[in-house]
């Protein structure tokens, strides 16, 4: 390709991610102005002016402080045991401790419910054990969210600490004990400054994650609103105009967001020097107590963090109408499976939610790689612009995309590049194309950076054209990095609610759409069935990522 | 003297005129597996006070890990160490009062110069002002005054490794461990900083173990060396020892310029070489054994290229072989002779006088290191 062919070619990238990521955000400033018709800074001075609108912010931002605190609370502790200690079992757990990461935020949330909810299997034993008169507690408001938050977001602080940890060079631990420092001393002196940058990435983004958190505010919830949910209930209520403002307002606070962790490296954990030569840390403990207590210790914590999942089993095996005051359910058996198979109309949102997430991935995976490699080719300005529209759905609450694109794809005006989508049943897979193009793109951009240009000059000199490059010498090459970023993405669109519940039309509705529909309907057993079913796709698609992210 | 393996006496013959004084640091019986692998077996060894010890060996042979033994990084499956009157085997590093630097310098790298280089001195309870002093004394020892508010980032590889150098004086330490702390600097530069290292030391009148895998630097910055292979002590001394009497096959090949050949040990202690019913293919010539052994056991013997020169091929205790190749160092011509009744010798000698492709007898030299010769134990290494 010329040079200029190429640049033309990257500006045409840039043309179409604008559309779907850029534009939608600006049409929905746009109207929330009262534009084009009129402008006007009544709808904006009316969100300032209500009450109801302030508390869901400063509640957003509580929220969102007291979740970063609890999940590092859990998660930091968590690293260093895992990746400091060494007791049986502890590289199986080490990963699956990781998984609530890859299950989509709707089942953790449901799982949670059929746990710890008023009539799940904890109250329900308490409740027979002490004879109350009915359930200990209800599991709603903040406190329920939080929980929620603390118990699927430690992960974040997990993964990042302990990577930092394991690159963190040994020697440095050893100089500061060799001048001197004790155990606590070596800790808060050296090893957590250290691992400072790292710990406050996972905390900006655990504070952006529970920002854009839709699934436990709209669950357990109730009247006790934050942004993502306020926008919700705007919309329902019909006050479109209010709902645009609000979504502006959340789309700024998460850009500012997204500022900051710019600021922050976690890549400057690096360390002066290597670590070549330098024995491993991990103190394998010798003492027999010590080691099972560990152990015990480790897979005691596992189980907690995984019980909510084993409760969704255990729920799907329960027949609708046979569990009602018993402790444990009476009747277990496959039929909830079955009836998928049997009723049509129970699967069809599997197959919906298949067919759309397949699209999807597929769109992003072809996009998310044009615009890498455009990115990485073209360099300065150009290559910045294109890595940014690729990376801002990431940083963007759901709520925030969704009403943004339903904003603008309701009105037929090709010449302005909008056309009707709403109703139709192309939007939602489109949604979840733009929200999964930080994934795909990303991943190749990581991927493309690591590939050696002269690779693909070697293919040039011996004869090989531009297809033949890419098929032969380019993709094979970049597959690990494009299988990682795929299957995160299709296990996000696979099990969406945030978007799904602002844009799903009857026809097309989602997993998670019916998920929460059999909840309504009592239906428990079903609900835990597509639970089941997402948590099973999720956690191959993750085991397949993770595979990859070794290679 | 080789049998009982490195239970040498060094104390004497350091320094034979001063009164004898307890070794410093005492090592005895050390022994470290890592699981079911050892890779320290029975490590017995003293150094003295002020003086500095390398440990030297290939890569693999756990002088690295007997440093960490010594520091208190790695605990021990055996034996004790003693430093001073203290013994310290259970004792944690951050209690021993050891500096070390170590091999990528681990500076802290959220510190800035000053910081790191103080680390060590806010433990032990001084005043502001006493650690200020300190610290301006220990820059100046380095150098690097006026780079006190740099990080440690910011800085060269030399200047970084003068940093971690001063960190671990600062403290005043009692022993100072040094692992590899060259390896990470230009060829061009290890030579220049491992003599001011040397003098830094030596002007503070510390004791340091110096680990390195690098010969030309044992000898350069160690007034002993401890030579290690395989998890074994194999022997201690000097560099001129272990050049000169090196205690086996393998330290003499490891230190310096060395050639084997093989040979049969005569009754009146001298070793026949190559076959002496043709003229010029062998010869009976007078070598040190070392260790016991008795007439037709076979040997290794050992020579310097300067134990040997050149004759002419018909001299009668020559062996005649053809000069192939020459390497000319400045100081000094080596000479690769390929012997016609089979091996390869290199020789020091004169440019002037041998060329290459030139027919020459090798001879031992009067006035050259004498040939060693050590039993061969199982099969040949040549």
């Amino acid at each position: 390709m010329s040079h200029q062919s190429r640049s033309r070619a990257g500006w045409a990238a840039a043309a179409v991610l604008a559309w779907l990521v850029g534009y939608p955000l600006v049409i929905t400033l746009l109207e929330a102005l009262g534009l084009p018709e009129s402008f006007t800074l009544e709808h904006f001075l009316e969100f300032a002016s209500g009450a109801d609108e302030w508390r869901a912010l400063w509640q957003s931002l509580w929220i969102s402080t007291a979740s970063t605190i609890l999940a590092g609370a859990v998660g930091v502790p968590l690293a260093f045991i895992f990746e400091r200690l060494g007791f049986p079992g502890r590289r199986i757990l080490g990963s699956l401790i990781a998984l609530p990461v890859a299950l989509p935020p709707l089942v953790g949330v449901i799982a949670f419910l059929f746990l710890y909810g008023e009539s799940g299997f904890v109250a329900r034993g308490l409740q027979q054990w002490l004879n109350l008169p009915r359930a200990p507690w209800r599991l709603s408001g903040a406190v329920a969210i939080l929980l929620v938050h603390a118990y699927s977001m430690y992960v974040y602080f997990y993964l990042f600490t302990r990577a930092a940890l394991a690159r963190l060079d040994a020697s440095l631990e050893e100089a500061a004990a060799a001048l001197g420092a004790g155990r606590w001393r070596r800790l808060r002196r050296v090893t957590l400054p250290i691992l400072l940058p790292a710990m406050a990435g996972a905390a900006l983004l655990t504070f952006m994650t529970s920002l854009g958190s839709f699934s436990a505010p709209y669950i357990f919830g109730g009247s006790f609103r934050v942004m993502t949910t306020q926008i919700m209930a705007s919309k329902l209520n019909g006050e479109i105009a209010m709902a645009q403002v609000e979504t502006v307002t959340l789309a700024v606070m998460a850009f500012c967001g997204l500022w900051a962790m710019r600021r922050i490296d976690p890549g400057s954990t690096a360390v002066v020097g290597g670590v070549r030569g330098i024995s491993p840390t991990r103190r394998e403990l010798r003492r027999p107590l010590a080691r099972w207590g560990a152990a015990l210790a480790g897979w005691g914590l596992a189980l907690f963090l995984l019980l909510p999942h084993l409760t969704l089993l255990l729920i799907s095996f329960v027949p609708p109408g046979t569990w009602t005051v018993e402790l444990v359910p009476p009747v277990l058996d496959g039929s909830n499976y079955a009836s998928l198979v049997t009723t049509p109309e129970r699967l069809r949102p599997v197959l919906n939610s298949l067919w759309m997430a397949t699209v999807a991935t597929v769109g992003a995976v072809a996009l998310g790689l044009t615009a890498a490699r455009l990115s990485v080719r073209a360099g300065g300005r150009l290559g910045r612009m294109l890595e940014t529209l690729v990376t801002v759905p990431w940083a963007l609450p759901g709520t925030v995309f969704a009403m943004a694109l339903a904003t603008t794809f309701a009105v037929h005006a090709p010449l302005a590049g909008r056309f009707v989508l709403v109703g139709t049943p192309w939007l939602l897979p489109l949604a979840y194309l733009v929200r999964s193009l930080p994934l795909t793109g990303r991943s190749a951009l990581a991927g493309l950076r690591q590939f050696d240009p002269s690779l693909e000059e070697a293919a040039a000199s011996l004869g090989a054209g531009r297809w033949r490059r890419l098929r032969r010498v380019v993709l094979p090459l970049l597959r690990p990095a494009v299988m990682a970023g795929a299957s995160l993405a299709f296990i996000t669109a696979l099990g969406d609610f945030v978007t799904s519940i602002v844009i799903y039309t009857f026809d097309t509705r989602p997993i998670s759409i019916e998920i929460l529909s059999s909840l309504r309907l009592q239906e428990t057993g079903v609900a835990a069935v597509y639970g089941v079913l997402l948590v099973l796709v999720s956690g191959t698609a993750f085991v397949i990522w993770g595979r990859d992210q070794r290679a | 003297m080789d049998v009982p393996l490195g239970s040498g006496d060094p104390g004497t013959r350091l320094s034979p005129s001063e009164t004898p004084m307890p070794p410093f640091i005492v090592l005895t019986g050390l022994q470290k597996k890592f699981s079911d692998h050892t890779v320290l077996q029975d490590i017995s060894l003293q150094v003295e006070e002020g003086e500095i010890l390398t440990l030297l060996g290939p890569s693999g042979s756990g002088k690295t890990t007997l440093l960490r033994l010594l520091a208190g990084f790695e605990t021990l499956d055996g034996g004790a160490i003693r430093v001073g009157e203290e013994d310290v085997t259970g004792i944690p590093p951050e209690r021993r009062n050891f500096g070390m630097v170590f091999q990528h310098y681990a500076l802290f790298p959220h510190l800035s110069v000053a910081e790191n280089i103080a680390f060590g001195l806010e433990t032990r309870n001084q005043s502001r002002q006493e650690v200020q002093e300190r610290l301006v004394e220990v820059l100046a020892l380095v150098d690097l005054a006026g780079f006190e508010d740099r990080r440690v980032q910011e800085i060269s590889g030399g200047q970084q490794q003068r940093v971690a150098l001063a960190r671990a004086l600062a403290p005043r330490p009692r022993l100072l461990l040094l692992d590899e702390p060259l390896s990470n600097l230009d060829p061009d530069l290890r030579e220049r900083t491992r003599r001011q290292l040397r003098r830094a030391v030596k002007q503070v009148g510390l004791t340091a173990v110096w680990v390195t895998h690098e010969q030309e630097e044992a000898f350069d910055v160690g007034d002993r060396i401890a030579l290690l292979e395989a998890g074994v002590l194999v022997q201690v001394g000097s560099p001129e020892e272990l050049y000169l009497e090196p205690n086996s096959l393998f330290v003499a090949g490891f230190v310096g310029r060395a050639s084997v050949l093989a040979g049969e040990q005569l009754q009146d202690g001298r070793v026949k070489i190559g076959d002496d019913r043709f003229r010029g293919h062998g010869v009976r010539w007078p070598v040190v054994g070392v260790g016991d052994r008795s007439a037709g056991d076979k040997v290794d013997v050992v020579f310097r290229p300067e134990t040997l020169g050149f004759e002419s091929p018909d001299h009668p205790e020559s062996l005649v072989g053809r000069i192939v190749q020459r390497q000319y160092t400045g100081e000094a011509s080596f000479f690769l002779v390929e012997l016609e009744g089979g091996g390869e010798v290199l020789v020091r000698g004169d440019s002037q006088t041998a060329r290459i492709d030139s027919r020459v007898g090798v001879v031992v030299r009067p006035d050259g290191p004498p040939p060693r010769s050590f039993v061969r134990t199982s099969e040949a290494i040549s």
